[in-house]
């Protein structure tokens, strides 16, 4: 049987085959990975989807495939004899026994090791459909019938010129839009700004730099986010409506937006609460390079609790009303850095180095008074780097 | 015996050169198997040999004898028709040969190497062939088990004679029998019997059971019986059968204790199927067997050892030829890594009686036994154009069928052209049709198809050619 590329998910249509976990006449069980691959944002791994024996590999180490294609042939594991009565008597035959697909649905499910009994039908009269044993074996059986109605495209609001240069919209693209809308279309988004005194954390930084120990600003965020964090764990939550509660979640995984040539891509650092500065900026600067060279795994884009957009580097804006990462409560948004002048408590005009922040959260978990207390505290602990020994454990 | 001293290498060998055998051989032959298929006798096996082509030659020769009265009517003019079982012989025999040669030219283009002689298992990749005073020694890889079965008799039957007989000798007589007995309730006892009262025998028929058939069948089947002067005893025991001279008697046991003897000219009797699994050494292996000593297999008629399956008469199950010619291919395809599955539960059942029967499905006590609501359409096949004009009026088309969801469960037919129509009715329930499933398509006008297609619409009192149900005239 064909081991075929399939989309493993952030809508992606090709791969590159990174190398072979396995030879020809290896015996694998279901679920061992055989190939890794690379996308064009991330190393995976294709598991055997089947207990047996790697008989040929159809592509080689090196090559780029689309989507669908095989990548190696498997023969199952010699199956052993079951022992099982395989001819009822034809009058004993019993209600349940009807099997209600016709011959070519079964020997498509018997051909994929389903047993056929068990897959629920969606059509008429609970009549089992090819559909069904796809869903089955994608694990998306039966409970969740839903019927993505794409909405038809009636005519395109204005016919494409002829001269009109396309770029294609699909890949990661088409993924980034769809997550895009998804939110929008379920958060109700509310999005306040503050602006924050970054002087003494610059000073600090140099301080350190002086001293041998380069942090960035960016580590000091997301430190200081997860000291927020703890305090006000509801941004670090995830609604779920159906049980009808917050389910706060037990760890801060902050997910780094970042800007690459193929589109916005969001690595996550597990536990920052657990991890010192150091460690922060070291994950930061490993996970922004190989977000670059679109060498991130599944694992590493997994699991985020808090999304941080620092766009400060890219020298611009002052604002944003950023779109919060599904099914995450909050985003906070860093912008650019600029000296400007501003009045101190002995109302001198004074020059300092002020930041903006967005931050977006969710007003159906939250409302405005605990979002603006979230990023009073936020601010506080950027003015004063020192106030940030105060919270060590 | 002499034992060779050279081992030859094979691939799969197949033992048993039937139905199910040599459909195995080519089909794994056609999958690139290196194929040597075993026979002690002849290719072809009981099917072609002895049993349904034999018997099909009988049938089909005494349906168009009957027939010579309806086209006198008709018009065509003609002398006196003798019915001679001479001459039938050799007709048979010319057919039998001719399919036979048919199957071997066949092996030989897929390059299916057949052996002669009897096989037996020596291990589990191993197996001698004896022949005559040769004996060879193959190693194999894998093999399939296709020996058929044999016929076993009840106790004090004296068949050593020319006129007590086992079923595939009545296929090879000459004469008519002036006086015919039957002892059986399955599908060649009543082929036999409908054939041997066409001819002119005067038969009497011992049933020791039911039939197994839907009660409508049944009771229609005794009507035509009756009609066609079968003397039938119901529910009685054979006791003995013996040949004195020109007569045999028969003795049994009636229902209520009673021992009955009769007289005739001729005796046959129908046997039940058992595995022939005596000599081919398979008790060496400890093959797992069934309750019954049939070999037990797996959905795919893999037995107990992995690289032995078995198919047809060896396993339990109908004793058909359709049934071994599944788990024939099956079995090749298995071989060969492809995924597959027999599953019997549609499979027809079919009597080349006169007028013929074929069935699948539930019957409408099976149903009702399962628990479905059920409902059923009984459509006389006398309302139909061409039964009238070709003058096959006999006979009628069942359905059973499930109230609640329109689910047909059961097909049930007696009539002129039953054995190809059932074919419809088969791929139906594989589909899980349900009742409109079978009355949107079209159906050829004038022909059998529509006693079909009108009985699944009576299911809902729509049938044209039926008259309305009392409810509906009542309004």
């Amino acid at each position: 049987m064909e081991v075929k590329l399939h989309d493993i998910g952030e809508g992606m249509t090709e791969a590159n085959i990174n190398h072979f976990l396995v030879k020809v006449g290896d015996v694998v069980r279901a679920d061992q990975p055989l190939v890794e691959v690379q996308t064009d944002k991330m190393t995976a791994e294709i598991p055997a989807p089947f207990s047996g024996v790697i008989k040929e590999f159809t592509v080689s180490e090196g090559e780029t495939i689309p989507v669908g294609s095989t990548v190696l042939l498997m023969e199952k594991e010699q199956k052993q004899y079951g022992g099982e009565r395989s001819f009822p008597q034809t009058t004993q035959v019993l209600k349940k026994r009807r099997i209600l697909a016709s011959p070519y649905t079964r020997k498509i499910a018997r051909e994929n090791g389903i047993n056929i009994e068990e897959v629920v039908g969606s059509g008429a009269g609970g009549r089992i459909l090819d559909e069904d044993i796809f869903l089955y074996m994608n694990g998306e059986s039966q409970s969740v019938p839903v019927p993505v109605e794409e909405p038809e495209t009636i005519a395109p609001a204005a016919p494409i010129k002829p001269d009109a240069e396309t770029i294609p919209f699909r890949g990661r693209r088409k993924q980034i839009a769809s997550k895009m809308s998804q939110s929008l279309r379920t958060i109700p988004h509310c999005t306040h700004f503050e602006e924050v005194d970054v002087t003494n954390l610059l000073a600090w930084k140099d301080t350190m730099k002086t001293g041998g120990k380069s942090i960035s600003v960016g580590a000091y965020f997301i430190k200081v986010i997860s000291v927020c964090l703890k305090e006000f764990p509801v941004f670090n939550a995830r609604l779920n409506e159906q049980e009808e509660c917050v389910e706060l979640q037990s760890h801060h995984n902050i997910g780094i937006a970042v800007d690459t040539e193929e589109g916005l891509i969001v690595p996550v650092i597990k536990q920052v609460e657990r991890k010192t500065m150091k460690d922060i900026h070291g994950e930061m600067k490993e996970l922004t390079v190989k977000a670059q060279e679109g060498k991130l795994t599944m694992k590493d884009i997994k699991g985020g609790t808090f999304t941080v957009s620092n766009v400060g580097p890219l020298n611009g804006s002052i604002g944003a009303t950023p779109i919060i990462n599904e099914p995450e409560v909050a985003l906070l948004a860093f912008h650019k850095t600029k000296k400007r002048p501003m009045v101190n408590e002995r109302d001198e005009i004074v020059v300092r180095s002020m930041m903006n922040v967005s931050m977006s959260f969710d007003h159906r978990v939250v409302d405005g008074g605990t979002a603006v207390k979230f990023t009073n505290r936020l601010r506080d602990l950027i003015e004063e780097p020192q106030s940030m020994l105060l919270e060590l454990m | 015996m002499v034992v060779g001293e050279i081992t030859e290498d094979k691939d799969i060998v197949v033992i048993g050169g039937g139905p199910g055998g040599y459909h195995a051989a080519i089909r794994a032959a056609s999958l690139g198997r290196q194929v040597t298929l075993i026979e002690r006798e002849d290719v072809g096996g009981t099917c072609l040999n002895k049993g349904c082509i034999p018997s099909k030659v009988f049938t089909h020769f005494a349906q168009e004898f009957k027939k010579t009265k309806h086209l006198k009517e008709m018009g065509m003019e003609f002398g006196e028709v003798v019915a001679n079982l001479s001459s039938l012989q050799n007709y048979k025999n010319k057919k039998i040969t001719q399919l036979r040669a048919g199957v071997e030219s066949l092996c030989k283009a897929n390059k299916v190497e057949i052996v002669k002689g009897s096989a037996s298992f020596l291990s589990e990749s191993r197996i001698g062939v004896e022949n005559g005073h040769e004996f060879s020694l193959f190693n194999f890889k894998q093999a399939i088990v296709a020996t058929g079965g044999e016929f076993q008799y009840p106790d004090g039957i004296e068949f050593d004679s020319d006129r007590v007989l086992k079923e595939k000798e009545i296929f090879q007589l000459e004469e008519i029998p002036e006086e015919l007995i039957i002892y059986g309730n399955d599908y060649i006892s009543l082929e036999v019997a409908t054939i041997f009262s066409i001819l002119g025998s005067r038969v009497t028929l011992i049933l020791n059971g039911e039939f197994p058939f839907d009660s409508a069948i049944s009771k229609e089947l005794f009507r035509q019986l009756k009609k066609q002067k079968v003397n039938v005893i119901k529910n009685s025991t054979l006791q003995a059968a013996s040949q004195a001279e020109a007569k045999v008697t028969v003795s049994m046991e009636k229902g209520n204790g009673e021992i009955v003897s009769i007289e005739g000219s001729h005796f046959v009797a129908s046997g039940k199927v058992k595995p022939n699994l005596s000599d081919i050494g398979l008790d060496r292996l400890r093959v797992e067997l069934t309750e019954e000593d049939y070999i037990q297999t797996d959905r795919e008629g893999r037995t107990s050892i992995p690289n032995i399956w078995a198919i047809g008469d060896v396993t339990e199950g109908p004793s058909l030829a359709v049934k071994a010619i599944k788990q024939g291919k099956a079995a090749a395809e298995a071989m060969a890594g492809l995924e597959v599955e027999v599953d019997l539960q549609f499979v027809p059942t079919v009597v080349q009686m006169s007028p013929p029967i074929a069935c699948t499905g539930l019957t409408e006590e099976e149903a009702r036994r399962a628990g479905y609501s059920v409902t059923v359409c009984e459509n006389p096949v006398r309302g139909n154009g061409y039964a009238q004009l070709t003058d096959e009026k006999d006979g009628f088309v069942k359905v059973v069928s499930d109230s609640e969801t329109d689910m047909i469960l059961g097909i049930h037919m007696m009539g002129k052209g039953a054995v190809e129509l059932i074919t419809s009715g088969v791929l139906g329930l594989e589909m899980a049709a349900r009742d409109e499933d079978f009355r949107f398509p079209l159906y050829p006008h004038p022909s059998m198809n529509e006693s079909l297609l009108e009985a699944v619409e009576g299911l809902k009192g729509d049938a044209v050619h039926m008259p309305p149900r009392k409810e509906e005239l009542a309004r």
